[in-house]
């Protein structure tokens, strides 16, 4: 009985040795999957010369393309027009996106629910066939190579954030709180401001945030629409990637992540906790 | 303080009308209940009151003035919800500051309010608590300060203890109803519990179908429900249908009397709370008493209760206190109604007290 016991441990043994090591081999194909390219642009970001085949380090650690990336004019001034392009966007889609998903979250009316999935529909279709179609348009009406043309084309994307995640925030508010706020003498401004908005700031922040990152590093609309007086910091970095020293682009795409990568550990966090979940329990 | 008159008040969702022409007349201090099966509308009236849902038809009025028309925050009344409702991001004090803030309190005001609200419903020191940190029962003592605080003339209830746990739904019950009698506060309380509604009610409001089936003191609903649905409703109840006869009720072996006047070969349900039947010794005459076989027999702590059969009439419950004779394994027990009600459709009821079936000629 003895030996029948430690048979079977060795065997499950065995058999947990082999799944785990299935699972730790993926995790490593996974890994260099990602993390690969990336660690390919960062050593790029740090060298001085051309790295030439075979070899995969640099022969001389330098940085003295981060002193050339940032002195370029074109850097600056994209980086200007990225960060005014993405403060209007975010601003713009606050506007029309908060009061239409409090709507949403609060209101019953007609093809609700056919309107809320038409927003997803966006994110359904391969991006570039969409605004390959509404460039055509953007032309006649000469928004092309325009500030508002990009602003336009970039809030396309910032719809299902700012949209389906405050709704679910609003949703996720009890009406009976709001009831008993007014109850309690409140006016129905007064209990927005004092009451829903406190409980839906977490989310509505996060969105935000989503929303000016996104934008901030959105490249398809941008370079189709933008191109060739508007161009954003992602449109520069491809410029220098296809036509300059690879270097410059390598240095700028890594000093483009470390924002972004803060902020949207920041928003998921924030989001943590279903918010999201809650908006597809139409 | 106030007196509440709710005339005429409907309301209809579509083709649906939640709630049919009700009218009540509240007293100043007075604490009455609205009590019926879920959807029965009860909840649509108190929103109304409220003024969170708009009325189809029909007055609200506080001492003589219309309030329909005010919108609910400007409305003197407080209202304690089925859910709790505390604000989340607001700590107990800030949830019992909020509306007395708005009615432009001073901070020294605001802060002895809150002090006196939090001690009446026992909860002193827990200002700088968030809700999340409280228990249910706390929640809603919360929820209890934070409507009390604003002296509203008229408080309202929905429901404030059924999501706690029986033996909190009591104790908070009765810590309520103490609470009222000392600030003699106008009350109205909706609920489907009735033996919440027997023990807080100066009168009892007994909803159904949207409309009031009963307007009464507890013990009057209990002793004389004014319809079949009522006497159904409140505690236990025997219903038998029967048809009259020329010398009475035939039920089983017995003739139960019925009054003068009640023409023969009509329905008519007989109604006998289990507690009103009571053993008679077994050597009585059969035609004059029941003799019921007992099915199962429930101990309930301070009484008994007995399901059994009334052979040819149908099932029958029993109340039998401890001190009588029966014994539990028994099979058999012989007894009397002291008092009965008799439903002819449409009519009133009619109550027979003191009037054993008498035997069969």
């Amino acid at each position: 009985m003895w030996g029948a016991f430690r048979r079977n441990t060795v065997r499950s043994f065995a058999v947990m040795l082999r799944q785990r090591w299935f699972g730790i081999s993926m995790l490593l194909l996974l890994a260099a999957f990602i993390l690969g390219p990336m660690l390919n642009v960062l050593i790029w970001a740090f060298t001085e010369a051309r790295i030439q085949p075979p070899r995969l380090v640099p022969e001389q650690w330098s940085l003295k393309w981060w002193g050339e990336t940032f002195a370029r004019l074109d850097v600056a001034g994209g980086f200007t027009t990225s960060l005014g392009i993405s403060t209007l966007v975010t601003l713009i889609a606050a506007l029309i996106c908060l009061p239409a998903s409090y709507a949403f979250a609060r209101m019953e009316f007609r093809g609700k629910t056919p309107l809320l999935l038409s927003f997803l529909m966006v994110n359904a279709f391969p991006r570039f066939g969409i605004y390959i179609t509404i460039a055509v348009v953007f032309f006649r009406l000469g928004l092309v190579g325009t500030v508002p043309g990009v602003v336009l084309i970039q809030l396309v994307n910032t719809l299902l954030f700012m949209i389906w995640i405050p709704t679910a925030a609003f949703q996720g508010v009890d009406r009976s709180l709001e009831e008993a706020a007014l109850d309690a003498g409140a006016s129905r401004l007064r209990v927005f401001v004092q009451i829903t908005l406190p409980m839906v700031l977490p989310a509505l922040s996060a969105s935000l945030l989503l929303t000016f990152v996104g934008t901030f590093y959105e490249t398809q609309g941008a370079l189709l629409i933008g191109i060739p007086n508007v161009t954003t910091l992602p449109v520069v970095m491809i410029t220098l990637i296809n036509h300059h020293i690879r270097q410059l682009g390598a240095v700028l795409s890594v000093a483009l992540w470390v924002p972004s990568l803060v902020l949207l550990i920041f928003a998921q966090r924030v989001l943590r906790g279903g918010t999201l979940a809650a908006g597809f329990g139409l | 303080m106030a007196r509440l008159t709710i005339d005429g008040l409907t309301k209809h969702f579509g083709s649906v009308v939640a709630v049919d022409a009700i009218d009540i007349e509240i007293q100043d201090g007075e604490f009455v209940c609205i009590l019926g099966p879920s959807g029965c509308g009860k909840s649509t009236a108190l929103r109304m009151i409220a003024g969170f849902e708009r009325p189809t038809a029909g007055d609200i009025r506080i001492d003589g003035d219309s309030i329909t028309a005010i919108s609910p925050n400007k409305r003197p009344t407080a209202m304690v919800f089925q859910k709790y409702t505390l604000w989340p991001h607001m700590t107990v004090y800030e949830n019992i500051a909020f509306g007395l803030k708005l009615h432009g309190a001073d901070k020294q005001t605001v802060r002895q309010a809150v002090d006196e609200g939090l001690a009446l419903v026992g909860l002193a020191g827990y200002e700088q608590r968030y809700p999340a940190q409280l228990s249910g029962g706390q929640q809603q003592r919360v929820a209890l300060a934070r409507a009390i605080v604003l002296e509203p003339k008229i408080l309202l209830l929905d429901e404030p203890f059924s999501s706690l746990d029986a033996l909190l739904r009591v104790r908070l019950r009765e810590e309520l109803k103490l609470i009222q009698r000392r600030l003699g506060i106008t009350t109205l309380f909706v609920t489907h519990d009735q033996e919440e509604a027997l023990a807080l009610s100066d009168r009892i409001a007994v909803m159904n179908d949207g409309r009031i089936e009963q307007l009464a003191d507890p013990s009057t609903v209990y002793a004389r429900p004014k319809s079949l649905f009522v006497a159904d409703f409140i505690g236990d109840m025997n219903l038998f249908s029967a048809r009259t006869g020329a010398e009475g009720v035939r039920l089983g072996q017995a003739v139960l009397p019925v009054p003068e006047g009640i023409s023969p070969n009509r329905e008519v349900t007989v109604a006998v709370r289990p507690e009103e039947l009571i053993p008679v010794s077994a050597d009585t005459p059969s035609e004059e008493s029941w003799e019921i076989v007992v099915e199962q027999t429930m101990d309930l702590g301070h009484y008994r209760k007995l399901l059994g059969e009334l052979p040819g009439v149908g099932p029958v419950k029993v109340y039998l206190s401890k001190s009588a004779q029966h014994q539990a394994a028994e099979q058999r027990l012989r007894v009397t109604p002291t008092r009965y009600l008799l439903y002819l459709d449409g009519a009133a009821p009619v109550e027979v007290v003191n009037r054993p079936p008498v035997p069969i000629r």
